[in-house]
Formats: structure tokens, C-alpha cells, sequence
């Protein structure tokens, strides 16, 4: 178990600079996931900790060890990859092994290491894996035995690339599920790379979000979730409302409306809100304490089998909507409690 | 498909069909034909013609070949290896001049650079490393042909092998050296035994070329025996008019040639 | 990787010396002996230099190689390219029967050696009046070039994606319209470089070109294995040096313009 420690870490690809001076703790024993778009440098910042690319500047430390100049091998980080790289010609006893025979480790110890942690990834029947090959497997079983030859040597670290987007849906839930009890009972350090905000909320104990090579907001994904703390947090986390306000002192404009408003926003505010907060009313409805009611025209609705989403069209803007039960069209109210808006610096 | 459209691919499909198995397939065929001629006859003399003259020809030929195929591969392998785990285009840019270089000129630059008055012989007399009373022959015997051949095919087997190696993804790579895998073992445990396919048909397309290679025995061969079998075949027609021997021996030639067309078959329908 | 930051620069460096030894080794010797008047055994370098040799190659026999050797490149390109083209967009496109057999007898002058047919095929020519001519010349380097065209065409037609041709048809235009105004420019790229290897082909052919047209007709590389074997160290040499001009130049233009795989396509054959 050890904390690795990414100090003003900045990393350009010829004129594109894809890190610029990141600096992250990832807890020891913790489960980690870095967040982004694509392109955002979270694939970078984690080839950086493996040490596959060498950083332009900056260090990165794992515990008192300063890693910064050493090859991967020397750093004790093990990699899990986005399309397994379980190596075609090899055995699924072979993959597990190879590791271990690399380090020299006598042949009946490896066969007891690579046993034991193949049925610690609950690869299922064991009796045949020593004449198998990868691609006899599921995508998913394949994915456990990447697992099981990055545990079998005991890294310091386990890094995951997207380990689970070539999955489909199902058996990636299960494997989420799977993969967080599996890093509790090891009680390892793990950096798991992901795109997929569902996915970072529901394995991480910490959740990191990045966005053009910076760190945008650290924190446990309730955090995360709930108090997004710009406009690009909110919107990637799924926030689906946008719109354009003035905030001033003590009050907010927005939609035509004058709300009361005790941030520290001033000027014009980018208002974000996510659709499952907004409720539709019948028009002409009546205007409700701490909230935002107004009236437009509802255009369209989509039913999108757990709910109705509804487009609403206010004076300058359009706003989505959930609701359980269809509403008719035309014209409508909308509440937002106050609560759960967010005016963001625009 | 429609008649007209059917007759249209034949009409398109002929014409290159046509010269292929008039001036190709044709005289292979009357190769075998001829070879059982003596004198109007049919007959098995030339073959025992071939067996009693070139049987070491024959061996000599495939020893050539063979050595010369196993040092490519043992070359372009590491080489390219190498060239693939850290991409160096300049080097890799020099190894693909020979692919554009015509037999008879590397024929002819080895005759310079090696005959026992050539280059090579007199920068080593500079450095007291051969005599200049004596010098050693590298060119006119089989190590000639063998340097010839080699450094001719290297750069064939150079684009191919680097082809196979960089079709591997790198991720596999990433995978074998986050483990501390070295670059020799990255060669020998990934990158080699993934590329076996791609390895088999190259060096099946090289050991016949290496075999059949005419224009540079012609200019480094000795003139004397042992020689590679296609000399011994152009001797045969130019200098004797022998057409039956002379067409025993390519028949021999196509034998050997189809041994490893055999191979060349089996590995790609396994692959696909 | 970061820890032999110092060393890969000196490692590297060594590594092109030693590559660029191996390479231009063996070709240095051809420069100094085409330029060498007087070079006398064992001396390094050649007492006199000079453009004597290169003076000398530019007339009689050598220029009438040179042109012949051109003339026959250029009408053996042409012709090939011609009747190669459709050929090969109808095996890339169209499901007629015995694909697999056709493109395997476009393989055979390739996995079989070619001497002993040619001996044969030599024969033949004689027999239709065309041994010893231009045109007997042109037909066997044909055979040879029509390899290299069928497969790396075919190959070119095939990275052409099909569904850029349904959607011209799919518009109502006929299968012919849709070759020339679709297939065929997105194919050009690759159609160049094909061309380009069949005309290094044909200039560089030796063995069908020594069978079937000597003595009459001469081309370079046949004209160098005559002066070479004959002892004209010079004349040989200047002629290697001029052989080996088109094939650099094309290296080059393909290493600039072109994609790799048409390389590894002229590889594969």
C-alpha cells in the first residue's frame, strides 16, 4: 500500500500540451478515478504514473520514493488495458505467469500464485487453463484474467485504462461490482481511468475530474454529484440545463424572472439545473416561494422508457424536463426549486 | 450478373490471363514434357543425366539458400525488433535502399567489393589485416553468392517482419515491460511468436527467390563447380543446346519450389 | 525511457553509422571505380580520376541500352497498366467464379523460378517470329510485371470503401459510370505507385531480357553483366551507377508521397 503523488506534472505532445502542471495525491489503499472527456489527459496522466511516458516536467512520487526517472518495470505499477492485451499466443496460465517468470520465481510457487489469484478474479473452472488460450474466452472473462496477471505480482499500484468500455453493458455493471469488492479486499492503490461518469461514481472512493489537461474538481463523487463546482463539472456529470442569467447583489435575473440569491457570483452567470428537478404545471399555475416559475410552451416530449423528458420553450432559452407521467402540450409553468440551481461565473 | 456484365469481366480478364499462361504456365508445363524427351523419345536419361551431373549442384543450391534465409532471419528479427520498440526511421530508411537496387547491380558491386583484388581486400591489406601476396577470395565461391543474396533479401525481409511486428498492438508491448520484460525478451516472447504467420510466408517467398537467383551467381559464381542449379541450366541451353537436361533440372527446381509453395498454402489457410 | 536519456543519442548515432556501412559499403566501390582511370592493385584509391568512363558510357553501345532499355519500359507500362486496371477492379469488386484460381496464375512467376520457363518460353517466341525483337522482349517482361500490377491493384481497389461506390449507384449511376467517376480517382494514388514499380520492373529485368533478346536486343542491365563479366571494371560500374537512379528516386517519392502499404504490397509479391 502506498500514496502516490503527482506533483505539477506537465506533459505536451510536440506543440499540444496534454498535462499542464497536474498535481493529485491518489490515497493509499484507495480506489481512484480519474474522469474526463477524451482528450482531457487522463490516459496521459496515467501513462505518466506508469511509466510508459517520460513527464516534460514535475515529479511523481509513490510514498517517500521518487519514481520520476525510473522505467516501469523498477516502479512496481501494474497496468490493466482498455482491450485487455492478453497476449494470443499464450496460455491463460501462461499470461498469469509471465510476470512471475520473469522475476525467476520457481515454477511450482508460480503455479500456486497463479491459481490462487485466478480464483480470487473468479475466473470459474480452473482445471482447463493451462491449455486455453485468451481468445477462447468472454470479453469480460478475458478482462478478469488481465486482472488476475496484474495482481499475481503484487504491485505497489494497479492502474486501469478504461478497463471495462469494451465490455457491454451487463457484464460491465457486474464487473464494477466485482472489480470495487476485489481492490477492498487486496488493499491496493488503484487509478482506474475512466469517460464514463456512471462508472467513476459507482467504483471510486474518490473521484478526480479533468478537462483540457488540468484537474477540474477532487472529490468523493456524492461531492462530485451534488455540488459540481464549475459549468464544465456540472454539464459532464449530466446536468442537462444551461442557461445564461445576470447575478447581482442579491438578486439573480434569469428567464425574465428576479430570484433572491446569496452567492458571490457577480454579472453574467451561466444557470445550471438538472432536468429531473424542473416540474411542469399546467399554465397559467401559480408562482411558488424559493423557486423559479415560469411560463413557456411546451414542443416536444420524448418518451424515454423510465420517464418523459419535455422541451420547454422559455423567453430565450429551452429547458428539458423529467417527468413519470406524460403532460400535454402547450402552454405550461416550470418550478425550479432555488435550491438546485447553480449560477456558475460565465 | 448479368450476360452482358459476364461478358464483359471475361473480356477485361483475358487478355493479361492470356500472356500469363502462354509465356508462363505454358512453357512450365512443356518444361515437364520436355524433360522426358531424349532424341524423340520418351526417356528418364535426363534425369539420371541430372542426378549423376548436379546432385551436389542441387545441395549446393539449397545449402546457399538456406544459410542465406537463416542469416536474414536472423538478422531482420532482432533488427527489426529493435527498429519497433525504438522507431529510428533513418535506419530503417537505409535498410529499404537494397529493395530497389536490381540484382545484377549488387551482383557486380559485390564482384568489386569482394574479389580477391577488390575493395574490401585492399582497405584490410591498409590495416595489416589480409596479405596483398595472398589475398583471400570472398567473391567467386559460395560465401559471395551467400553476402550477395543476404544483403539483397535483408531489406525484403526488413519491410516484412517490421510490417508483421508493427501490426502487433502496442499495448501488448506495454503490457510485457510493465513486468520488466527486456527488449530481447519483448522479441522473443511477444513479438516473435505473434508474428509467426506473417514470418512462415516471407520466408517461404525468400527461400525461392534465393534458390532461383540467376543474375547474381552469374556475375560472382565462379565458373567452375559447384554451381547454382539455374546456372547450371542456362550452361546446359547455351552452351550444349541439352533442352531435356536443362528442363529436368528447372522440373527439379519447381519440386523444391512447390515444397515450400506447400508450406506457403498451409499457413495461410490455417490463418484465415 | 527516461533512465538512458545520455546514452540513446551515442547509441542511436552508432547504430546509423553502422547501418549506412552495411548499405553503402558495398555501392562505394562502384563511385570510385567509375571514376578511377588508372587504379592499381593494392592501393586504396585510384592513382588518376576522372571523367573518362562516364564520357565514354554516353556513346554506342551503352546509349543504344539505355534507349532500348527506356523504350521498352515505357510501352510495358503502358500496355500493362491498361489491361490491368479493369482486371483488377473486377477482381476487387465483382463475384465471379474461380477469383481465388486467377489470382493464384498471377502468382506463378513469382513462386516458381523463372529461368528454367523462360528457357521455354524463349522457344515459343522464336517459334511466333518475335525471339530476339523488341516486341518478344516486352511480351516476357510483361509476364513478369502483370504479377506485380494484378496483386497490388487489386489490393488498391480493395482499401477503396464499397459503400463510397453503392452511394454513386444507389443515385441511379451505371456500374461503368460509377468506375470512372468514383473507383478510379480515389484508386489513383495507388495506381501511381503501382505503375512506378512496374516500370522499375521492366527497366531493372535481366534474366527474360538475356534469354529472349540477346543478342539483338540489348538493355542495361544486360549490357552491364556483359561489360562486368568482361572485365570493363569502369564501364560496368557507370553502368550500375545509372541502374540504380530510377530505383532511388522512386524509393524516395515513395517514401514522401505515398503510403507505406503499397511498399509492403510490392514486398508481399
Amino acid at each position: 500500500m502506498v500514496e502516490v503523488r503527482v506533483e505539477e506534472v506537465s506533459k505536451a505532445y510536440g506543440k499540444v500540451a496534454a498535462l499542464k502542471g497536474v498535481s493529485q495525491r491518489f490515497a493509499s489503499g484507495a480506489m481512484t478515478a480519474i474522469l474526463g472527456p477524451s482528450g482531457c489527459g487522463k490516459t496521459t496522466l496515467l501513462r505518466c504514473i506508469a511509466g510508459f511516458l517520460a513527464v516534460d516536467l514535475g515529479r511523481i512520487r509513490f510514498g517517500v520514493d521518487d519514481v520520476t526517472e525510473l522505467p516501469p518495470q523498477q516502479r512496481g505499477t501494474a497496468m490493466v488495458f482498455q482491450n485487455y492485451a492478453l497476449w494470443p499466443h499464450m496460455t491463460i496460465f501462461e499470461n498469469v505467469a509471465y510476470g512471475l517468470r520473469l522475476q525467476k520465481v520457481a515454477s511450482d510457487e508460480i503455479h500456486r500464485c497463479v491459481l490462487r489469484v485466478l480464483e480470487l478474479v473468479e475466473i470459474g473452472s480452473l482445471s482447463d487453463v493451462e491449455t486455453r488460450r485468451p481468445g477462447a474466452l468472454s470479453g469480460g472473462q478475458q478482462q478478469r484474467v488481465a486482472l488476475a496477471r496484474a495482481l499475481v505480482v503484487q504491485p505497489k499500484v494497479l492502474l486501469m485504462d478504461e478497463p471495462l468500455s469494451n465490455l457491454d453493458a451487463k457484464v460491465r455493471q457486474r464487473l464494477r461490482a466485482e472489480l470495487r469488492r476485489l481492490q477492498k479486499q487486496v488493499g491496493i492503490t488503484a487509478i482506474y481511468v475512466t469517460h464514463d461518469q456512471e462508472e467513476a461514481l459507482a467504483l471510486a472512493d474518490t473521484v478526480v475530474l479533468m478537462n483540457q489537461g488540468q484537474i477540474v474538481q477532487t472529490g468523493t463523487p456524492q461531492d462530485i454529484y451534488l455540488k459540481p463546482s464549475t459549468a464544465f463539472a456540472a454539464e459532464f456529470l449530466g446536468v442537462s440545463n444551461q442557461i445564461d442569467g445576470e447575478a447581482e447583489a442579491g438578486r439573480l435575473r434569469i428567464a425574465g424572472q428576479r430570484v433572491p440569491y446569496a452567492g458571490s457570483e457577480r454579472g453574467p452567470v451561466t444557470v445550471i439545473f438538472r432536468a429531473s428537478d424542473v416540474q411542469i404545471e399546467a399554465a397559467p399555475g401559480t408562482e411558488r416561494a424559493e423557486t423559479i416559475s415560469v411560463c413557456g410552451e411546451l414542443e416536444e416530449s420524448l418518451f424515454l422508457g423510465a420517464h418523459y423528458r419535455h422541451y420547454v420553450r422559455l423567453p430565450g432559452a429551452v429547458v428539458m424536463a423529467d417527468s413519470a407521467d406524460p403532460k400535454p402540450m402547450g402552454a405550461v409553468r416550470i418550478h425550479v426549486p432555488l435550491e438546485k440551481v447553480h449560477p456558475y461565473h460565465a | 450478373m448479368k450476360l452482358s456484365v459476364r461478358l464483359a469481366c471475361l473480356i477485361v480478364a483475358l487478355p493479361p490471363l492470356a500472356i500469363v499462361l502462354w509465356l508462363f504456365f505454358l512453357p512450365f508445363l512443356s518444361s515437364a514434357h520436355l524433360s522426358l524427351l531424349r532424341e524423340g523419345q520418351w526417356s528418364l536419361r535426363n534425369y539420371w543425366l541430372v542426378w549423376r551431373l548436379y546432385r551436389y549442384d542441387i545441395l549446393y543450391s539449397l545449402w546457399i539458400a538456406l544459410f542465406s534465409l537463416a542469416v536474414v532471419l536472423g538478422i531482420a528479427i532482432f533488427l527489426c525488433g529493435y527498429l519497433r520498440i525504438h522507431a529510428n526511421r533513418p535506419v530503417e530508411f537505409l535498410f529499404k535502399i537494397p529493395l530497389f537496387i536490381p540484382f545484377v547491380v549488387v551482383g557486380h558491386a559485390m564482384r568489386v567489393l569482394l574479389a580477391p583484388r577488390g575493395t574490401l581486400n585492399a582497405v584490410l591489406s591498409q590495416i595489416g589485416l589480409v596479405s596483398m601476396s595472398d589475398p583471400p577470395s570472398i567473391a567467386f565461391g559460395w560465401i559471395g553468392i551467400a553476402v550477395s543474396l543476404i544483403w539483397k533479401n535483408l531489406a525484403l525481409a526488413v519491410l516484412l517482419v517490421l510490417g508483421a511486428y508493427r501490426s502487433v498492438d502496442e499495448t501488448f508491448l506495454e503490457a510485457a515491460r510493465n513486468f520488466g520484460a527486456s527488449a530481447f525478451r519483448q522479441i522473443k516472447d511477444i513479438l516473435l511468436p505473434m508474428s509467426r504467420a506473417s514470418l512462415a510466408v516471407a520466408s517461404a517467398f525468400m527461400f525461392t527467390s534465393m534458390l532461383a537467383s540467376f543474375s547474381v551467381p552469374l556475375m560472382i559464381g565462379s565458373g567452375e563447380p559447384p554451381q547454382m542449379v539455374m546456372i547450371d541450366v542456362f550452361y546446359r541451353i547455351n552452351y550444349q543446346q541439352d533442352y531435356g537436361t536443362a528442363n529436368a533440372l528447372g522440373v527439379v527446381s519447381y519440386l523444391l519450389a512447390m515444397a515450400v509453395a506447400g508450406y506457403y498454402l498451409r499457413t495461410i489457410t490455417k490463418r484465415t | 525511457m527516461p533512465a538512458s536519456g545520455m546514452m540513446r543519442p551515442t547509441l542511436r548515432m552508432a547504430g546509423f553509422v553502422v547501418a549506412a556501412l552495411i548499405i553503402f559499403g558495398p555501392l562505394s566501390s562502384l563511385v570510385i571505380w567509375s571514376f578511377a582511370e588508372k587504379w592499381y592493385w593494392p592501393h586504396l584509391f585510384p592513382q588518376q580520376l576522372g571523367f573518362l568512363y562516364w564520357a565514354k558510357v554516353f556513346q554506342g553501345d551503352m546509349l543504344r541500352a539505355l534507349q532500348d532499355g527506356l523504350v521498352i519500359a515505357v510501352v510495358v507500362t503502358a500496355l500493362t497498366l491498361v489491361i490491368t486496371v479493369p482486371l483488377a477492379y473486377v477482381l476487387a469488386r465483382m463475384p465471379i467464379p474461380l477469383k481465388p484460381v486467377i489470382l493464384m496464375v498471377f502468382l506463378l512467376p513469382q513462386a516458381f523460378p523463372q529461368l528454367p520457363v523462360f528457357v521455354n518460353s524463349m522457344t515459343l517466341l522464336y517459334r511466333v517470329n518475335l525471339g530476339g525483337k523488341l516486341g518478344g522482349v516486352i511480351l516476357i517482361h510483361m509476364v513478369g510485371a502483370l504479377v506485380f500490377a494484378v496483386w497490388t491493384m487489386t489490393a488498391v481497389f480493395k482499401s477503396v470503401p464499397e459503400t463510397l461506390e453503392e452511394a454513386a449507384i444507389n443515385l441511379g449511376a451505371s456500374r461503368l459510370k460509377t468506375f470512372w467517376s468514383v473507383s478510379l480517382p480515389l484508386a489513383t494514388p495507388g495506381i501511381v505507385a503501382s505503375t512506378l514499380l512496374v516500370f522499375l520492373y521492366s527497366l531493372d529485368e535481366f534474366t527474360g531480357t538475356l534469354l529472349v533478346g540477346s543478342p539483338f536486343v540489348l538493355t542495361l542491365p544486360v549490357y552491364m553483366y556483359r561489360t562486368s563479366v568482361g572485365y570493363e571494371l569502369q564501364v560496368a560500374s557507370v553502368s550500375a551507377l545509372l541502374l540504380m537512379v530510377p530505383g532511388i528516386v522512386l524509393l524516395v517519392m515513395l517514401e514522401r508521397y505515398m503510403k507505406s502499404e503499397y511498399l509492403s504490397m510490392f514486398g508481399r509479391i
